[in-house]
């Protein structure tokens, strides 16, 4: 593979990041547009992401989990209602200071993609990303769940190369 | 054989990423990361910057909350900011803040725990964070800053419990 083919993994994706933290942001659009990202949205709170996402249309959502007035997980909950978000499907990765496996578990069960604890690397959040793309996970649509299949269990590592027992059963 | 259960749909999403790619995705990218990285080199002088920001914003609650207690707004914005400082520590290469932070934050994560949390205890977790950034102490490598991490986490384990 030439690395320019391998350029063309993230420079047609646009993401957007949700984190009440201003600097955390820029460090991640750092990241992501050095990585080459097309386009990247920044909210600094669950109602301006959710704005955004009713009018753009994006590949990736990056959100942390404690957030106010509306948490992180509110959000995904939101996403991945059909009746009411325009992209139920989107690819969440949830970036968090949260690490024990009763998070995680409610992370999986709001419908999160995958579920990354700060502190992040360029390496682990493309890791991540590439997981996502790479081996997508089918959606379960029922009465009571609508989002990524729950029995694949999901890829928790913590930071750059910790990782957690998530607790989830496969 | 149990019936399939039609309640239950399974869908296989397009994934629009590798369609706009038109083709496999590598599972890594090296030039990528480190054109990231090299990104990231470039705006590091200002972390130190940024994380005595948020040890300011701390220690402003510490101010409320000597005052107001901990069981007020005060306490549960001052749990906010120790949880925030956690992950930021280690991003802004300071982890022994992220470690300290860690430990303050389980301190006084709920309020059946800030009801019981020793103030003197929590002031004590604020000014090491302090005192780490002053110094430059950036890891537990450091002898005192171990031992002062370590010091303050036996403390709390012994209120609240190892988990």
């Amino acid at each position: 593979m030439k690395p320019s083919d391998a350029y063309l993994t993230l420079d047609r994706m646009t993401v957007l990041i949700v984190d009440d933290n201003a600097p955390l942001r820029g460090i991640l659009r750092t990241i992501l547009h050095a990585m080459g990202a097309a386009r990247i949205y920044e909210a600094s709170d669950v109602p301006a992401a959710m704005d955004i996402l009713q009018h753009e249309h994006l590949d990736l959502l990056i959100c942390d989990w404690k957030m106010k007035p509306v948490d992180g997980i509110e959000l995904v909950r939101w996403v991945r209602n059909p009746a009411k978000s325009p992209c139920a499907t989107l690819p969440i990765l949830m970036l968090t200071c949260y690490a024990d496996a009763e998070r995680v578990k409610r992370a999986r069960d709001a419908g999160v993609t995958e579920f990354m604890v700060k502190p992040f690397s360029p390496e682990s959040i493309y890791q991540h990303i590439s997981s996502m793309f790479r081996k997508p996970r089918r959606f379960v649509d029922s009465k009571s769940f609508f989002g990524p299949d729950r029995r694949r269990k999901m890829d928790s590592r913590i930071g750059d190369d910790r990782r957690v027992r998530s607790g989830v059963k496969s | 054989m149990a019936k399939p259960d039609k309640s239950v749909e399974i869908i296989n999403p397009p994934n629009m990423l590798k369609a706009k790619v038109g083709g496999k995705l590598p599972p890594a990218d090296q030039a990528a990361i480190e054109r990231a990285e090299m990104a990231l080199g470039q705006i590091k002088h200002q972390f130190q910057d940024w994380l005595a920001e948020e040890v300011t914003k701390m220690e402003a609650l510490m101010d409320s909350v000597s005052q107001d207690g901990l069981l007020g707004e005060s306490g549960e914005m001052l749990f906010t900011c120790a949880h925030d400082l956690r992950g930021l520590g280690s991003t802004y290469e300071f982890p022994i803040i992220s470690r300290i932070s860690g430990s303050l934050a389980k301190l006084i994560e709920t309020k059946q725990r800030r009801s019981i949390a020793p103030i003197a205890l929590v002031r004590a977790h604020a000014s090491s964070i302090r005192a780490a950034l002053i110094q430059n102490i950036r890891s537990d490598e450091d002898p005192v800053g171990r031992q002062l991490a370590e010091e303050l986490e036996t403390q709390v384990v012994a209120l609240v419990g190892a988990d």
